[in-house]
């Protein structure tokens, strides 16, 4: 009991000191993550098993980390590296395209193919936000779309909020359609071994339709505007080349290589049996290797405090998780829902959806995944039901407010720089609609399909 | 005057730091920039001038705002941030420029922490007049203007103290801190005048 005590409050402290944002989230995971150490496992528990299987150190030199022929394994517990390993090499990958000028020429070639049209440009940047969102990390995508969208709206002399706040949900939205899109994706797939095809065909159906619904629907919600506001006639000779935004052709063209392969190994990694945290490590140590001397810079821009904030954080889960709180979660959601799918599902989704909304979703979903993997065990009901449902919540949730998702924050911070300020009522108006939308999407298909 | 001076004033409210900066600056022939840098600031980002008033010299808010890093940078998207942000690189700009000037507040002391030309000062006074002066100023009764006082305080205090490594108020934050009720305003003035123009003669 002392133990369950202990690792609620360091998880709660956890929670609330990330929501304040006052200290830096990966320093406020690993002291919390020490003290779960601690107190939870040594004074409470003194249990040094508990300790070894929250590190998890052992799983990185079993060769089921690294190849795994299909096989089906228990859920795992603990610090996921295999996480850790795949966002850090799609963290060198990204950051060599970035070098290479690839995110810009890819925005830069797609308002040209539009003709600069206002309306056509707000539809592709959409498809485009949810289409690199599939294999590339959100923040990414939309750091460099929102630049764009900024830069081209000055000269185009639109307005670039609505276009920015579309772009942020398609890319929320594409990054629910597959394992690699979202964090919460990632920890859910690697934790219960999903593959990308799983989630490709499960949420990335449900994101298909979403798309287009949402395409719709902010069509009806800012077309007009925008179409209202870029009514100056362009002079396209006066518009950026692309080919400006190339840093070198080697490059560009090394990088444009490399990501391809990333997917390719992605889209078959059921078949080859190469596992994400596999493929994560070979793409870093390919774009390090061809980036030759430029290595160490790619190294250093590598974004450690992210990474840490993962250890930490896996670390304080898993003492919620050793102590079976977690289970008493999923034993209160049962008793609520009466073990029904129907019932069970729909709680997983909007609870996910609305506390996503207003918390980090990535410990909102590294907390949840041991909560789904209970209820699939006493309740009987298939564990990817459950996931799906997760992912969906967790990931679509977190675009209906500013500080939803962390791709909403790079967004309205990247607008608001160059003197667009997004408030809560601007960007709640229009997202919160599209996120009960999409919602109600999901739970219908997943109602449809699996119930 | 061929040296660069920048004289950062830090001031409690009621304390009459404003006007003393004011007089400073046009007893010094310097440029003065308070509150009005927004203006500059509202046309060049083409912002309504009323949001960024709004958000002025005010610490970000517990809940309604996250910062994320991305790219070894971080991105915030607190709106009192942002703005701040923006006037801190609107002050940057003007020191780097080479130009002299007075700056009220926006942690100026803190920003310009690197420039040769630099001179912090705090005002502070005695609380009766600064009860005073915010009676008279915004036509209150004593109680509303104690309050007012020390609402404005606690704001100024965390605002400076979220962006800067140093405290507010502290006198090791500043070359000078003076109470503005021992001279009055216009004392104060004279003092201040004398402390600068010997600094100036060891710059």
């Amino acid at each position: 009991m002392i133990a369950k005590i202990f690792a609620l409050i360091i998880f709660c402290i956890m929670f609330i000191l990330i929501v304040s944002d006052k200290i830096e989230r990966h320093k406020v995971t690993l002291a919390c993550g020490v003290l779960t150490l601690l107190f939870v496992f040594g004074f409470a528990m003194h249990s040094l098993s508990a300790v070894i299987t929250t590190l998890n150190i052992k799983t990185i030199f079993t060769e089921g980390f690294w190849y795994s022929a299909g096989s089906s394994e228990e859920v795992s517990s603990g610090i996921n590296w295999s996480t850790i390993i795949f966002i850090f090499g799609m963290m060198v990958m990204v950051e060599g395209m970035a070098r290479a000028g690839f995110f810009r020429w890819l925005c830069m070639e797609l308002a040209k193919l539009v003709n600069y049209r206002p309306i056509p440009l707000f539809i592709a940047f959409m498809i485009m936000a949810a289409v690199l969102s599939m294999f590339i990390d959100s923040i990414t995508v939309i750091l460099f779309l929102a630049a764009i969208t900024v830069e081209l709206a000055q000269l185009l002399k639109f307005n670039p909020i609505p276009m920015i706040i579309s772009e942020i949900f398609c890319a929320n939205l594409g990054g629910s359609s597959t394992m690699c899109g979202d964090p919460p994706n990632i920890i859910i797939g690697t934790s219960l071994h999903l593959t990308f095809w799983d989630f490709l065909t499960n949420t990335g159906l449900i994101a298909g339709i979403s798309l287009i619904v949402v395409i719709i629907y902010f069509y009806l919600v800012f077309g007009k505007k925008i179409a209202a506001s870029g009514t100056e006639k362009i002079d396209i000779s006066s518009m950026p080349d692309p080919k400006s935004a190339i840093a070198g052709k080697r490059s560009f063209a090394v990088s444009c290589i490399i990501f391809a392969c990333a997917v390719a190994m992605l889209v078959t990694h059921a078949q080859t049996g190469l596992t994400v945290a596999f493929i994560g490590a070979f793409i870093a140590a390919v774009t390090l290797i061809a980036a030759g001397k430029d290595a160490i810079v790619l190294l250093k821009k590598v974004d450690y405090k992210t990474l840490l904030f993962f250890v930490g954080l896996f670390i304080v889960v898993g003492g919620l998780e050793q102590t079976g709180i977690l289970e008493d979660i999923a034993g209160l959601i049962e008793a609520i829902s009466g073990g029904k799918i129907i019932a069970v599902t729909a709680i997983i989704l909007w609870v996910s959806a609305v506390a996503s909304a207003f918390v980090d979703n990535i410990p909102f979903a590294a907390t949840m995944i041991p909560v789904i993997s209970s209820l699939a065990e006493t309740t009987g009901i298939n564990i990817n039901v459950l996931a799906w449902a997760l992912s969906m919540g967790t990931d679509i949730g977190g675009s209906a407010t500013p500080i939803g998702a962390s791709a909403n924050v790079v967004g309205t911070s990247v607008a608001a720089k160059n003197g667009h300020i997004i408030g809560w009522g601007e960007f709640c108006k229009s997202a919160v609609p599209a996120t009960v939308i999409v919602v109600t999407v999901s739970m219908l298909i997943i109602f449809a399909r699996y119930c | 005057m061929n040296k660069q001076i920048i004289i950062a004033i830090g001031r409690e409210f009621g304390s009459g730091g404003h006007k003393i900066a004011k007089k400073l600056a046009e007893e010094l022939g310097l440029d003065f920039y308070d509150r009005r840098m927004l203006d500059d600031l509202a046309e060049r980002k083409n912002i309504k001038i009323e949001f960024l008033e709004k958000y002025d010299e005010e610490p970000r808010k517990f809940f309604g705002a996250r910062s994320v890093d991305a790219r070894t940078k971080s991105y915030s998207n607190s709106i009192e941030e942002i703005i701040a942000e923006m006037q801190f690189e609107y002050i940057r700009e003007k020191a780097d420029s080479g130009e002299s000037f007075v700056i009220v507040g926006r942690c100026a002391e803190e920003i310009l922490k690197d420039k040769k030309g630099l001179i912090s000062i705090f005002i502070l006074a005695d609380n009766d007049d600064k009860v005073k002066r915010t009676m008279e100023k915004f036509g209150l009764d004593e109680k509303a203007a104690i309050a007012k006082n020390k609402r404005h305080d606690k704001t100024r205090k965390k605002y400076h103290n979220v962006h800067s490594e140093s405290k507010w108020g502290d006198s090791r934050t500043y070359d000078l801190c003076i109470n503005s009720s021992s001279l009055g305003l216009d004392g104060t003035v004279d003092i201040l005048k004398k402390y600068i123009g010997e600094r100036i003669c060891k710059l």
